[in-house]
């Protein structure tokens, strides 16, 4: 099917796209346009007019920052998982990246088109609530910044306002010693998550601390598994802890499940657990062998058999 | 041969070999061009591909989002062997090649993957078997 007629307006920077938002109310903004247009020949959404903000060059590219990495809302998903400096300091994020639809939509699909548009089973929102990433925003010359889990609101709902317009994505950089890990059940079609996982885990002496766990896919917006970081804090890594932990997921899920015709919310629900078993198992795993890494450039430390 | 992950009913498939005769072979590249694409579409239609209805009598796999096609990153290395025995029915003892490997791909495929669930006694499953399709016989299976 054609979309619906509309009209087209390229912005040159950043204070015209609100300039045109302002004048356009209802209009839509485009980037990659892998998620908007297909909507628009489902006809399922019929904007009135489109504001092509693909031309910003200020809003392309990866820095890193005293905290961590910034990326600029138009970076494509190819450049994510490209980076270097990405993989080093928020590897689930270069791992969801890297699994994103097919090399086409990673070509041209970007981080801010895919916050903005919010699907409950895309991959790069569990990782960042998982991350505790944020959301820079800008409306007109004002801007601000929304912690991931408070922008995700519900199904293709965020907390973006008529005129808003995301900037970039602030991510902050593991700690020494945490390992992190992104778990996707692929929809063998589209490619979405029918789950997703993101999970993040240290470990201290014997302990797992600051686990952070998030759900895609399974419900209608990424959330954090509080029952799951809370049932595995403070325990001594092991398999029997990460699964007694995983199941408690039950808890997270609520009672609006997402279901459809490959994958039922029943069956959803049963995969829950072995895909947090699976993401925290990774994770712990990276964890683990930073743990040995330090363990062997550590000038105290000396192996037994000296 | 397949490979069936017990917690989730994932099929991984691990390794296909082919051995087809079409006779003398013209050109080889070719007859091996179409047993890949004839596997693999024998393939799709044993777990991926699947027509759906809604109580409407509305198609709700018609678009490339919902409808399965195989794709490259599915599917291991396609081993094609062949033997040669001329047909004496033509004079260059050639035969047909076009989508042979279809054939077979779709009953080999379907069969292992019930071969690995035999200990459970699954005997049959309705095509395409979808990870969800083979964890229900699992789940019924465990009882």
């Amino acid at each position: 099917m054609y979309a619906s007629d509309f009209a087209y307006y390229r912005a040159d920077s950043v204070a015209e796209v609100g300039r045109l938002l302002r004048k356009y109310p209802g209009a839509k903004l485009l980037a990659g346009g892998h998620s908007l247009i297909p909507l628009l020949k489902l006809r399922l959404a019929s904007p009135s007019a489109l504001i092509d903000i693909g031309r910003l060059d200020t809003l392309k590219g990866i820095s890193v920052t005293d905290g961590g990495v910034r990326i600029g809302a138009l970076t494509t998903h190819a450049e994510i998982a490209a980076s270097s400096d990405i993989a080093s300091r928020a590897p689930a994020l270069s791992r969801a990246a890297g699994v994103i639809g097919d090399p086409a939509v990673r070509n041209r699909g970007t981080i801010g088109g895919n916050v903005a548009h919010a699907d409950p089973a895309s991959d790069l929102p569990t990782v960042l609530v998982a991350l505790e990433a944020s959301i820079v925003v800008a409306t007109g010359e004002t801007e601000r910044t929304v912690p991931a889990g408070d922008f995700f609101q519900g199904m293709m709902t965020t907390a973006l306002g008529e005129q808003d317009l995301v900037t970039a994505i602030e991510v902050p950089a593991a700690a020494n010693g945490q390992g992190q890990a992104y778990e996707k059940f692929s929809h063998p079609a589209s490619r979405y998550a029918v789950i997703g996982v993101a999970a993040t885990v240290s470990l201290t002496v014997s302990t797992v601390s600051n686990v952070a766990v998030a759900l895609g896919g399974l419900v209608p917006a990424a959330t954090r598994a509080g029952s799951v970081e809370r049932a595995l804090s403070g325990q001594a890594p092991s398999a029997g802890a990460i699964a007694a932990a995983a199941a408690t997921v039950s808890d997270d899920l609520g009672t609006d499940l997402i279901g459809d015709i490959y994958a039922s919310a029943e069956y959803r629900r049963a995969m829950a657990p072995i895909c947090v078993k699976r993401a925290l198992t990774t994770a712990l795993g990276h964890a683990f062998s930073q743990a040995e890494t330090a363990k062997a450039r550590s000038p105290w430390w000396k192996p037994s058999w000296l | 041969m397949v490979e069936v992950d017990s917690e989730t009913g994932a099929v991984i498939l691990k390794r296909y070999v082919a051995l087809d005769d079409c006779g003398p072979q013209i050109n080889p590249v070719i007859v091996e061009g179409q047993v890949h694409g004839g596997v693999v579409q024998g393939i799709g239609q044993a777990l991926w591909e699947e027509a759906v209805y809604d109580e409407g009598g509305q198609l709700v796999t018609g678009s490339m989002l919902d409808y399965a096609l195989p794709r490259a990153d599915l599917l291991p290395d396609i081993e094609v062997l062949s033997t040669v025995t001329p047909s004496p029915h033509h004079p260059l003892g050639v035969k047909g090649i076009g989508e042979a490997g279809t054939i077979a791909s779709t009953v080999a495929v379907y069969n292992a993957v019930i071969d690995a669930l035999r200990p459970l006694g699954v005997t049959s499953l309705r095509m395409p078997l979808t990870p969800q399709r083979v964890w229900q016989a699992i789940q019924q299976a465990k009882g």
